[in-house]
């Protein structure tokens, strides 16, 4: 673990703790001014991507640091589900804001690096990006899921949906966007290395998670909302295996594989 | 839901939760070893069964006829399966069984520049076997980033990064001086003439790139110093600098023409990211002579069975798509209305 002296680290560390001010002023009800905070580490997320876009010289999603980065700008997605897909979750937006921050300002190198040969490639920025943007939505999913399991009903105030419903909704729109992901990420593989289909721990690892989306969509077709605390495991056991997918293949040496540059 | 659905609906989950943990187990296993255990007899009974399962799916639930998004998903799930095991190892020997259609699955092939090369050592069956064309390489070469830099690093730890711009004399501080790069080398080499030491550039000979540096102290004693890019720690013990030369690899380029009954009947460079394709092959820059820059190693693949893939990926998405999104949307409206 290491705090970075720089200008990037700051504004990472500002964006955090905007996000968990905005946490602990929404817990005490103060709605208007956690909107605001929120909105105010959002706009300190997007310069600190900014910055390092600038620094690099090439979009920053090549590897763990600058993926945490992006991820770190979350305010929009949970600003579209609130508005316009009636889903909830504001408050655990903050906090995950907060916590995806973490990593980039504590735990990854944040040393510039040139792009390597083989992301040079139109398809980098729309496979990493898309994924990202998924991986957001099923943390959403997610963090309904376990209110599902832990028995939180909805706000019937703000019209909101149940989690149950919520879940389903917000996978419904990140399993899409991994489906195009793990396409996209197929089709780059045929231009690059010669294979649609390399048989890479990361490959194998994203196809076991969009798996398990594909096996909740089946059991919810099944049972419908019959069974919500199974369906509700189905999406956490979904994210355990985003996780794992984006983390633990590219930290651990026990996956060494085409992936490893994303170090 | 009908006794009959469910058996089906039960056999497609048993399935899929089987492939997660199967997919789960190869990530442990590495990438050769889970592509063998993916090729074995058990494994393709396994995917005919899965697609046999998609295709009942369409029999036993009328939804997925009726509604067009969950045809194209399933249907999409069928043909890149199917795609996949027609270009498989296992499809390539059936197709030559079957059909008599002897296609390289997958191989590697060398070429020295200015050299025409038609044979491919083939990975599966561990033989050499020819194309029905030859390829030539007319050139390869290695593209950096620039700038370039020598690393000046002290003993005590500090370092600097001094561009690589002959001529240029860098200041290193008062107690240090300072460096300039004098000449720069794509092949350092040095010969005897008439019993002297000469230094020389040789490019089109080998590959052993070396910058030529002039340290100057603070005394105004100078120092002349060759650092080597593929022999860094050429330091004697008693230097006070540390120097290093690195490049970071920007491309590899292989310029290649392919000749069939004698004439030139394409002209392309690959790079990594832009293969070529001819003759049903695809040519990616695969490795290259790291020794002296001299050859390139292509490797070759068949295109067997990617349109399908290609084509189940595109029912696949747009289906996936036309479902989860745009079908929500339109009933959203429909139910507002």
């Amino acid at each position: 673990m290491e705090i970075k002296y720089t200008v990037q680290g700051l504004l990472i560390y500002a964006a955090m703790g905007a996000y968990l001010l905005a946490f602990v002023t929404t817990l005490l009800h103060r709605r208007k001014a956690g909107w605001m905070l929120y909105l105010f580490g959002f706009i300190i997320a997007v310069s600190a991507f900014g910055y390092r876009w600038y620094d690099v010289r090439h979009v920053p999603l090549q590897n763990l640091f600058e993926v945490f980065l992006c991820l770190g700008m979350i305010y929009p997605v949970t600003l579209f589900c609130y508005r316009f897909l009636r889903v909830g979750g504001v408050c655990g937006d903050m906090l995950i804001g907060a916590i995806v921050l973490f990593p980039a300002g504590f735990v990854f190198n944040a040393e510039p690096q040139r792009l390597p040969p083989a992301l040079q490639c139109w398809l980098f920025v729309p496979h990493v990006a898309v994924y990202m943007l998924s991986y957001v939505f099923m943390a959403k999913a997610t963090f309904q899921a376990v209110c599902e399991l832990a028995g939180k009903s909805h706000n019937a105030e703000e019209n909101l949906l149940g989690p149950e419903e919520a879940t389903y909704r917000m996978i419904c729109v990140g399993f899409p966007l991994l489906t195009l992901g793990l396409v996209l990420g197929s089709w780059w593989g045929k231009v690059a290395w010669g294979d649609y289909w390399g048989w890479d721990p990361k490959e194998l690892w994203s196809l076991a998670s969009w798996l398990v989306y594909v096996g909740y969509f089946h059991f919810r077709y099944m049972f419908g909302k019959k069974r919500p605390r199974i369906n509700s495991t189905w999406a956490i056991a979904g994210m355990a295996v985003i996780i794992i997918t984006l983390l633990w293949v590219n930290l651990s040496r026990l996956f060494a594989g085409l992936h490893s540059y994303a170090t | 839901m009908s006794r009959f659905r469910k058996v089906i609906m039960w056999a497609g989950l048993t399935l899929i939760v089987a492939l997660i943990f199967l997919s789960m187990y190869g990530a442990f296993l590495g990438a050769e070893r889970a592509q063998n255990l993916f090729n074995t007899l058990p494994a393709a009974v396994y995917w005919s069964a899965f697609i046999i399962i998609l295709a009942a799916g369409f029999v036993v639930f009328r939804r997925l006829v009726r509604i067009t998004a969950l045809s194209l998903i399933h249907c999409g799930c069928i043909l890149v399966l199917a795609g996949g095991m027609w270009g498989s190892e296992a499809g390539h020997k059936m197709q030559s069984q079957l059909f008599g259609i002897d296609k390289i699955r997958t191989g590697q092939m060398a070429i020295y520049e200015g050299k025409t090369e038609n044979h491919v050592a083939v990975e599966d069956v561990e033989q050499i076997k020819e194309l029905p064309f030859s390829i030539k390489l007319k050139d390869f070469r290695l593209e950096h980033y620039k700038p370039e830099y020598l690393q000046v690093l002290t003993r005590d730890g500090e370092g600097w990064k001094v561009p690589v711009e002959v001529g240029t004399e860098f200041f290193l501080g008062e107690n240090l001086g300072t460096v300039t790069i004098v000449r720069t080398f794509e092949n350092f080499k040095i010969r005897i003439e008439n019993e002297e030491r000469k230094i020389t550039d040789e490019p089109e000979s080998g590959y052993n790139p070396a910058l030529e540096v002039k340290i100057k102290s603070p005394e105004g004693d100078e120092e002349t110093r060759y650092v080597f890019e593929r022999f860094p720690g050429h330091t004697h013990p008693e230097d006070e600098l540390l120097l290093s030369y690195r490049r970071v690899i920007r491309d590899y380029v292989s310029e290649l023409e392919i000749i069939k009954d004698g004439k030139i009947v394409v002209e392309k460079n690959i790079e990594v990211n832009h293969p070529l394709y001819f003759g049903g092959y695809h040519f990616y820059q695969h490795s290259y002579d790291a020794e002296a820059g001299q050859y390139t190693v292509l490797m070759v693949t068949s295109d067997t069975g990617l349109g399908l893939v290609y084509a189940g990926y595109a029912m696949l998405c747009f289906g996936v798509f036309w479902q989860l999104w745009v079908r929500n949307i339109f009933a959203q409206k429909k139910k507002r209305k």
